[in-house]
């Protein structure tokens, strides 16, 4: 038996477009691809008489095709912290096993879920010493889980986040387990960017890893001389994510997203007091374009990227419940997402915020999709240059890309963001009601991109 | 609304009972009618909601249904494989008869075509029985004609070229013996009088992709139903300057069956490829008084 898909082109946005049917070899194929072929001329603009106008039927291995297959990768339900601005914001005192054990805690609360039956968790996270491997084992515990659900943690960078979705997929789809925790957690007011670790004085003979060096605001101003994107066109795009999730705010949008945490707050005094944190403290809702503009290059001194038009250094942390189909609905949870392509692509690092217009068209290959199917983007605004220009590449509409606001605006907590942005997504799918897909995506340092493509299944 | 969903199957066609009023059924297919199997939902609708009655498997996509007019419990299905079948609502084993041969017409009584109708030189889409005389009906075909037939002739009594693109649906206005209805790939509407075919009597225009089926109201004799690959359904009155009453957005893949019900006024059933059948009373049609004209 094989599997073939069959995707129809040209069809309306948002129509199920990929058809997956098994064909036995000895059948003949005639007779699928004549109403195939039929349907497609209903639909083929030139309108011709026949059945045999000029469609294009396009075969290709496909995963974005029937809704309903046991072994779909699901997402049952997901949340996140607040995200506060590092050393000042909110969880500058808060640490790291604080904030992942509250959104663990708070998903399977949520549905009901006992945590004896995950598989495995998994979490992304970057500066924390050996990527947190030991925080998170302590965060586990704070949660109630038992020693018997094993935890890992997983660091590709910014894309530590989605990774760990990834991650958690593969070893539901290897048949390791059913349900999985993928998380993301990161502290960057108790850590920072900085220690490249033990390498090699080789290093500096190799151009391409003495470019992994080169700091994340430095490969900003590589990707805007070199693509043209102009210091105008970034502030105006940093305005708009800012304008964007100050809206969104300010509707309530995130309260369905967020877990309220209660924390340890020291203020200027000294003196210690309890908070408890429900929103995001990055947002400046008196963003302008003159403001923007009045800021200095923050990494060259002639650049164009700055404080404003950079993603902020936060705190925060966020949780996604990922399962096997047939166990989801053999527990009865519910199904708020499904997972239906994955993508990592690398990039030059002295340019690594294109990762995004690479790894986009990959994920988007492998579901069977293109950019007019996708109802909403989840790109990472690590720069304005780089949102901006894989944006452009791409030719993505901009009423697609972050309609609640960006890392700029909302801030960029490095480990979390990936699970943050799965989060963010697939609530405004929710919201919007009707069966959709959407994609995550983001830059990587030292040179990587990262996209996933989720279905939303429709209320 | 109500809203039934039939979880893997993607509804082509929807009738509602001529003795029934609450009895509705639909033909669905696996796959999109791409590959795979189809099936025959019975249903029946109160003010809850619908509720399955009796499903009937069969091995290819199921395509088009329409219930019998002399017996309240017959059905035929049209399928993928050329074959007609005959079902039966009291016998869940299977049908009574299944007729292959698919470019022939049937009587039940009787096992072989009756006769064969030949003329057309495209895909015929859809054959409607015109309400008014008995021996005559009407076929919309890929070939860009909508003709009418006598079953005492062989060969079709008036061909009209309607469409310069594949015409999927036909229906006949039930007040008013001259007039028809043609829908067609080209996202057109057209409606046609028999007296004088050179030009349409009115184009209705506002689907934005092939129009797949369309039926006129059995209660206003300017009013019809029409739905389509652009997710929804329209509600049209002819007469109007301003034809489009209404438009629904109910469905969220390609809209394929549509019929209207005899004995609820202005209700309306519908199936799309998004795997539900709805019952609904258009708002538009919902404040008009039924005319006898």
């Amino acid at each position: 038996m094989t599997l073939f898909t069959f995707r129809i082109q040209g069809c309306v946005p948002g129509a199920v477009q990929a058809v997956k049917v098994q064909l036995d070899p000895s059948q003949a194929n005639v007779l699928k691809m004549h109403r195939l072929r039929v349907v497609s001329g209903h639909l083929s603009p030139q309108n011709r008489l026949g059945p045999y106008s000029h469609a294009q039927i396009a075969r290709s291995e496909c995963s974005a095709s029937l809704p309903v297959a046991a072994d779909d990768i699901v997402v049952v339900h997901g949340l996140r912290t607040a995200i506060g601005k590092a050393k000042r914001g909110s969880f500058k005192d808060t640490t790291p096993d604080e904030l992942l054990s509250a959104v663990m805690s708070a998903v399977l609360r949520d549905v009901g879920l006992s945590p004896d039956k995950l598989g495995d968790v998994c979490v992304g996270n970057v500066l924390q010493p050996g990527a947190g491997a030991l925080m998170v084992r302590v965060a586990q515990f704070l949660s109630g889980f038992p020693d018997s659900v094993p935890i890992y943690t997983v660091n590709r960078m910014c894309s530590s986040g989605l990774q760990a979705l990834f991650n958690v997929a593969g070893g539901i789809r290897n048949g390791s387990y059913d349900l999985g925790l993928a998380c993301g957690v990161e502290s960057m007011s108790l850590r920072s960017v900085g220690n490249p670790g033990d390498v090699s004085s080789r290093l500096m003979d190799n151009a391409k890893a003495r470019d992994c060096l080169i700091p994340m605001g430095i490969t900003s101003e590589n990707v805007a001389e070199r693509f043209g994107i102009s210091r105008e066109k970034q502030d105006a795009f940093a305005l708009s994510s800012q304008q964007k999730a100050s809206k969104a705010q300010e509707r309530g949008v995130f309260q369905q997203e967020i877990t309220p945490l209660t924390t340890r707050f020291v203020d200027e005094d000294g003196k210690e007091r309890t908070i408890v944190v429900s929103k995001d403290d990055g947002i400046r809702p008196g963003t302008t374009v003159e403001g923007l503009a009045k800021l200095k290059p923050a990494f060259k001194p002639d650049g164009s990227t700055t404080a404003g038009n950079s993603s902020q250094v936060s705190d925060g942390a966020a949780a996604v419940l990922l399962g096997r189909r047939s166990m989801v609905e053999a527990l009865n949870l519910p199904v708020m997402g499904v997972l239906r392509a994955c993508a990592v692509v690398g990039v030059p690092p002295d340019l690594m915020g294109i990762g995004p217009a690479y790894a986009i068209p990959a994920a988007l290959r492998k579901s069977g999709l293109s950019v007019a199917d996708v109802d909403v983007f989840e790109i990472n605004e690590a720069f304005a240059s780089q949102a901006a220009y894989c944006v452009e590449k791409l030719g993505i509409p901009m009423e697609k890309v972050n309609p609640n606001g960006g890392a700029i605006a909302l801030g960029h907590p490095l480990g979390c963001t990936g699970a943050r942005q799965v989060v963010t997504l697939l609530n405004e799918l929710k919201r919007r009601g009707k069966r959709a897909y959407g994609v995550v995506s983001m830059c990587i340092g030292t040179g990587m991109g990262a996209a996933a493509v989720f279905e939303y299944p429709g209320n | 609304m109500k809203t039934f969903r039939c979880p893997s199957r993607h509804g082509y066609a929807a009738e509602i009972s001529p003795f029934l009023p609450s009895r509705l059924a639909c033909a669905a297919s696996q796959h999109y009618g791409i590959a795979g199997c189809g099936t025959l939902l019975v249903l029946d609708q109160d003010e809850g909601g619908i509720k399955l009655i009796r499903s009937f498997d069969w091995n290819d996509g199921l395509f088009d249904v329409t219930w019998s007019e002399n017996n309240e419990h017959v059905l035929v299905t049209g399928a993928g494989d050329g074959s007609v079948q005959v079902w039966d609502t009291a016998n869940p084993r299977g049908p009574l008869q299944v007729l292959k041969e698919h470019t022939q017409e049937w009587d039940l009584e009787r096992p072989q075509s009756l006769c064969t109708f030949r003329g057309h030189e495209g895909v015929v889409y859809s054959t409607v029985w015109s309400p008014h005389v008995t021996s005559c009906f009407a076929s919309a075909s890929g070939d860009g004609t909508l003709r009418v037939w006598d079953v005492k002739m062989g060969v079709s009594r008036l061909v009209i070229p309607a469409h310069n693109a594949e015409i999927l649906s036909c229906d006949w206005c039930k007040y008013d013996q001259n007039v028809l209805v043609t829908g067609a790939v080209d996202c057109g509407l057209r409606v046609w009088d028999l007296r004088s075919t050179r030009q349409p009597v009115a184009e209705l225009l506002g689907h934005s992709y092939a129009i797949r089926r369309l039926k006129f109201s059995p209660f206003h004799r300017t009013l019809l139903a029409s739905c389509s690959y652009d997710f929804t359904v329209r509600i049209w009155d002819f007469s109007r300057p301003e034809p489009l009453l209404e438009t629904l957005e109910h469905h969220t893949e390609f809209v394929c069956g549509l019929d209207f019900n005899l004995h609820i006024p202005n209700q309306v059933v519908d199936c799309a490829w998004d795997e539900t059948v709805k019952v609904y009373i258009p708002a538009s049609l919902a404040d008009l008084q039924p005319c006898a004209d």
